[in-house]
């Protein structure tokens, strides 16, 4: 009986090894190959191990002379000798796959970037400053980029004048900032200007409440609001209109409480470790600890270092040098921490006499942690001191206590991250900054620089920034945006081959751009968030239509868009539809996509039937009856430019068919509005 | 040649040497040549799967607050011997002990198959022969967001993309007028998880479902919100083509600018589809009268229902009903012997007419359809008239798409209380799904934070399909 099922087994793996495969397509080997050899042998046969002394997961790796013995190994059916040994046997078309690629000679692409060993990753290697590139550009950036060649033209004036408006204070050009501009023309004050406005904060901010998965409720069952959690969000943007160095500005929301000359300012900032979902109520209060404590651990490692250590919550990351005794080391520098609560009410903390939403600290006695066995909460294995991921230090920090009130572990953490001699931290912060500004970081993946992320498309211009942000710039992020903006590359007009790319406004500038062309905007700074209006579709007949959202009024419902309440379980629908960051998670760059219900709620949507009458009427006012004036003038706070000859003969056209009304809704729709050049 | 950065990606495909077409060529550019990315879908045209495929479309019933198994599909006559005996079970919310409570339904056999089935279900009874049970269900979370989250996404923390919006990440959608993910709810209620029940999570929006509403428009902004006169909209639309298109001549390159112009005409598109492809009254009076239309109780989940049906007639991929009101309808701690009644009522008949309806137009075959809550309940009371969360057991029924038909799977112990028998997880379930839609669970992937993530994560869950749910 068993014989019988052994030959049929063999006839079964013979003819599904001659099967040919499925599709069509010729073998790819990005596509077919490169993910198998990284999925099925990488984790025994990688960077992080190598068993035999063999690397499989790069074609670029595979020694010509084992090729037979891999097809003869992965069709074995001998529990010993088949490859791979754990998991289900290839699959007939990915056996298929491997034989017609090594058949054809296993081509793979020459210049294949090949993962290194660990140790060697570039990212882990210390931050040195690389001569500047021979070159006919001054500016250290044109150098890199363009070394001898010529740096791309300028774009126009106003093009430039628009862009760096959105860019640095997401707000377009008023008509009065134009015409300076066009009367004195000179770049480099309006970026200064702009950089001392109080409205580059608000801008700036918001990208990094996207990195710090900000929001203003708990999520779950009851979706509670975090009491004050605000105060944070206004943290951040002083702490940027202050040009805090970005070091401190570390120091501060990871260990703001426990610093010797701790203030109500760095209590707040410390917020940021408490900005995650909260359960009030968990089925399992043991494994929630640890989600809590997995939110404060992921969100630190990403935000700051640029590492997705989560994965080493159950077991060994198989594809990162970061282990679960890594993991749950970090765990412990923030296992002291509680949650002011009462029941399912969220409480914040008093600091004199201001209350202050962060996690509280009161012992310098810290509770043992233990590495969780797959995760689970009632399975503690060896127990753990606090550290840093191994990989990054030849010497651990010292984790010293920090007098009565706390452990002391956070400070020496947070001391570590912002240290000159910590490889990711400014490597990380110099290419978020890029990325924003020029629509996609040198390294692509802006929250991941370990071994799967991607790699620098320019590694030497990465680290001279970096160098130079800590040591010339002083960590400070004006004078590392003023370095981007003032560069040709940046300048340049955006195309195909251009550095700097052409990218839709995120809904947060677009919504802000509205007000402030329609002369509705409401510049009042700070405090308690607002709550826009929402289609009462969205939450008709609700029993608690109420509770859930009480729509704030004018002038309250016309202020910037960083003030918008955050809702975990009832984002505003405008906002949801356009892309806003997900706020269960840090995230590293915002997404852009095109849907039918974005055209329908910029078209049809309450909010710009409003902005476009205001937006008329403010014509009517500014520019009197004279169509062709009006034109111009909406024209130019709208799209900082004159109307083309065409341009202007259709809209006259229009207007005088339909209304100037409908003219402004279609104005307030164009892509030249939310894509600026 | 003036752009290194550009430079680097294409010269890394000139010098492949693979000969790659136009197609790979964009998916290549389009990626960010990061592992375990096997689809690189970035719009929602109709795609297939790596397997044979056995259904097109999927109709999650999702029956928030979790429904009683043992008063509804799930007999236990131990139970009923045992009434009011003290047993080691605690309630999981309340946390006390409390004793055996019977079922204070009948039950009885129906169909040819013999399934037996609660009093309060007789029409869904009566479609016994096309239904597959899987009684073994079982998870961790005894939560409603948790549970909610755990059915919708497969894991119990939110945040995670839904089941509908790796289905058409997978697979698109064979309707460009209609959104390719569907939600409908009764207006008047959100339950727990809100809209993260249909969340696209890290995946591209372009995946999120799009609730639809069966009462007035169908979807948010349909319809300018202030009255225009005839044709302005028209005309506004054609103007802001017209000036789109002479802006685009500027940017040959640009493919994001042309999307927004399309987008503009699909949103149009959608504006006249949506008012007529989505029009119940278009349905026969027999048809409305089968899903109950006609009857207080049954009128809004059967609209619910009806239009589920119109919806994947039409290429729809994914639709997702929510339970009918109260919030967390099945949530019976107190007073099941009333409350449970009084919502099957509301629910039974339109299920059942969406089967009946979907056989006869010959649609079964092609669609999935999922009757399920986030948990079940407990065997023992709570308070002495109700039942509190139990995620330990619960029932699924599946109907369609390849599944078995007249068909119980597994078992829950005698009370009810664990799946012990042919267990199913949650991420089982899900990759059993995809499985009939043609995808390969372990293989529809997406980039995420340095991770190949998945719906099932089967290197986590141990996922893996049932193959005795099939037909």
């Amino acid at each position: 009986m068993a014989k019988g099922i052994l030959v049929l087994l063999a006839l079964l793996v013979s003819w599904c090894g001659s099967a040919t495969r499925t599709f069509a397509a010729p073998i790819n080997y990005e596509r077919d190959i490169k993910p198998l050899l990284k999925q099925r042998c990488a984790s025994c046969h990688g960077a992080l191990k190598q068993e035999a002394d063999l690397r499989l997961d790069a074609g670029a790796l595979i020694p010509p002379e084992i090729r037979s013995e891999i097809l003869k190994r992965v069709a074995s059916n001998d529990e010993s000798e088949r490859m791979p040994p754990e998991g289900p046997r290839l699959t007939a078309e990915q056996a298929a796959a491997l034989r017609e690629w090594i058949a054809a000679d296993a081509p793979f692409p020459k210049n294949e970037i090949v993962p290194t060993k660990p140790a060697e990753h570039w990212s882990f290697q210390p931050v040195k400053r690389p001569p500047l590139p021979t070159s006919k550009h001054e500016h250290p950036i044109d150098a890199f980029l363009f070394g001898q060649g010529d740096a791309p033209p300028r774009a126009t004036a106003e093009a430039l004048l628009r862009r760096v408006h959105l860019d640095l204070i997401g707000l377009p050009p008023t008509i009065a900032e134009q015409d300076a501009f066009a009367t004195e023309g000179k770049l480099e004050s309006v970026i200064d200007g702009l950089l001392a406005r109080p409205e580059y904060g608000e801008r700036w901010a918001r990208h990094w409440l996207d990195v710090a998965r900000y929001a203003d409720s708990n999520g779950y069952e009851r979706d509670a609001e975090k009491p004050f959690v605000w105060r944070y969000r206004d943290y951040v943007i002083e702490a940027l209109n202050n040009d805090k160095p970005f070091d401190r500005f570390i120091v501060e929301q990871i260990a703001g409480d426990e610093l010797p000359d701790p203030s109500l300012e760095t209590n707040i900032a410390a917020g940021f470790l408490r900005l995650g979902a909260w359960d009030d109520q968990p089925g399992n209060p043991a494994a929630d600890r640890y989600d809590q404590l997995d939110d404060v651990v992921s969100t630190t490692s990403q935000a700051f270092l640029g590492l997705t250590i989560g994965c080493a919550r159950c077991h060994d990351h198989k594809l990162e040098p970061l282990s679960t005794r890594d993991y749950y080391s970090l765990v412990a520098v923030f296992n002291p921490l509680q949650r002011p609560h009462s029941g399912i009410t969220d409480l914040a903390v008093k600091v004199g006499e201001t209350d202050v939403y962060a996690w509280r600290e009161t012992s310098a006695n810290a509770p043992e942690t233990h590495i969780l066995i797959r995760g689970s909460a009632t399975r503690p294995g060896e127990r753990v001191e606090p550290a840093v991921p191994a990989i990054l230090v030849q010497q651990q920090p010292a984790f010293a206590p920090n007098g009565e009130k706390s452990t002391g572990r956070r400070l020496a953490l947070a001391k570590w991250i912002a240290d000159e001699t910590n490889p990711l931290t400014a490597r990380v912060i110099v290419n978020r900054v890029w990325q924003q500004h020029f629509g996609e970081g040198i390294v692509s993946t802006a929250s991941d620089f370990g071994l799967m992320g991607a790699r620098p498309t320019h590694p030497e211009l990465l680290d001279w920034l970096a160098h130079w942000f800590m040591h010339d710039a002083q960590w400070s992020l004006k004078r590392l945006h003023r370095l981007m903006l003032t560069s040709r590359a940046w300048q340049a007009p955006k195309n195909a081959e251009s550095v700097v790319k052409y990218r839709r406004l995120e809904v947060e500038a677009i919504r802000d751009s509205m007000l402030a062309v329609s002369g509705r905007l409401n510049p009042q700074r700070f405090g308690p968030a607002f709550r826009p209006a929402i289609p009462l579709a969205a939450i008709e007949a609700n029993s608690d239509k109420e509770k859930i959202w009480t729509p704030s009024e004018e002038p309250e419902a016309s202020r910037r868009s960083i003030y918008v309440f955050i809702k975990r379980g009832l984002i505003v629908p405008m906002f949801e539809t356009l892309d806003i960051a997900d706020a269960n998670s840090s995230c590293q760059q915002r997404q852009v996509t095109t849907v039918a219900p974005q055209a329908l709620t910029l078209f049809n949507g309450e909010f710009t039937q409003q902005q476009s009458r205001a937006f008329a009427e403010r014509l009517r006012r500014e520019a009197g009856d004279d169509v062709d004036r009006q034109i111009s003038l909406a024209w130019r706070l709208a799209l900082c430019r004159e109307p083309s000859d065409v341009e202007r003969t259709k809209l006259r056209e229009f207007i005088n068919r339909e209304s100037l009304e409908a003219c402004c809704r279609v104005i307030l729709n164009l892509n030249e509005f939310v894509y600026p050049e | 040649m003036n752009n290194p950065i550009v430079m680097t990606r294409r010269q890394l495909l000139r010098d492949t040497g693979l000969g790659l077409g136009t197609a790979a060529l964009a998916a290549l550019l389009a990626q960010d040549g990061r592992a375990g990315a096997l689809s690189d879908a970035k719009d929602l045209l109709p795609r297939k799967g790596q397997l044979p495929a056995h259904a097109k479309s999927v109709i999650l019933l999702f029956q928030n607050g979790g429904p009683s198994q043992m008063d509804l599909f799930d007999p236990k006559p131990e139970l009923t011997r045992r009434h009011g005996e003290m047993v080691s079970i605690k309630n999981a919310m309340a946390g006390n002990s409390e004793a055996l409570m019977a079922s204070p339904f009948k039950f009885e056999r129906r169909g040819q198959s013999g399934i037996e089935f609660s009093e309060l279900l007789p029409r869904l009874g009566e479609q016994a022969d096309r239904l597959c049970l899987v009684r073994s269900m079982f998870h961790e979370d005894p939560n409603h967001p948790g549970g909610t989250y755990m059915l919708c996404s497969g894991n119990r923390r939110p945040g995670r993309p839904s089941m509908g919006s790796w289905v058409i990440y997978g697979l698109g959608s064979e309707n460009q007028n209609l959104p390719a993910f569907v939600c409908l709810r009764d207006p008047a209620v959100f339950h727990s998880g809100g809209s993260m029940q249909v969340t696209n999570g890290w995946l591209p929006s372009l995946f999120r479902g799009t609730e639809l509403r069966t009462e007035g428009d169908p979807v948010l902004n349909l319809k300018p919100a202030m009255a225009r006169p005839p044709g302005a909209q028209e005309s506004s639309l054609r103007l802001l083509s017209r000036l789109n298109e002479h802006h685009r001549r500027n940017y040959p390159d640009e493919s994001e600018l042309e999307a927004r112009i399309r987008n503009y005409e699909l949103a149009s598109r959608m504006q006249l589809a949506a008012a007529s492809e989505l029009d119940l009254s278009a349905e026969s009076l027999e048809t409305q009268k089968l899903y109950g239309l006609d009857d207080a109780a049954t009128a809004s989940y059967g609209r619910q229902c009806l239009m589920a049906r119109r919806l994947v007639e039409r290429g729809v991929r994914f639709v997702q009903i929510l339970a009918p009101p109260p919030h967390n309808s099945w949530d019976h701690h107190g007073d099941i012997k009333s409350k449970l009644p009084a919502l099957c009522r509301q629910v039974d008949r339109p299920s059942a007419a969406l089967i009946t309806d979907l056989a006869q137009r010959g649609l079964l075959e092609s669609t999935i359809v999922l009757w399920v809550g986030e948990f079940g309940r407990m065997p023992i009371s709570q308070g002495g008239t109700g039942r509190d969360h139990n995620p330990h057991g619960f029932t699924a029924i599946l109907a369609g798409g390849g599944f078995k038909s007249g068909h119980i799977h597994g078992a829950t112990d005698e009370f009810g209380y664990k799946a012990v028998e042919d267990r199913v997880s949650v991420p089982d379930l899900h990759a059993t799904l995809l499985r009939q839609l043609g995808i390969d669970h372990a293989r529809l992937t997406y980039p995420h934070h340095g991770r190949a993530e998945s719906l099932t994560d089967p290197d986590v869950t141990g996922a893996k399909v049932v193959k005795e749910l099939l037909a």
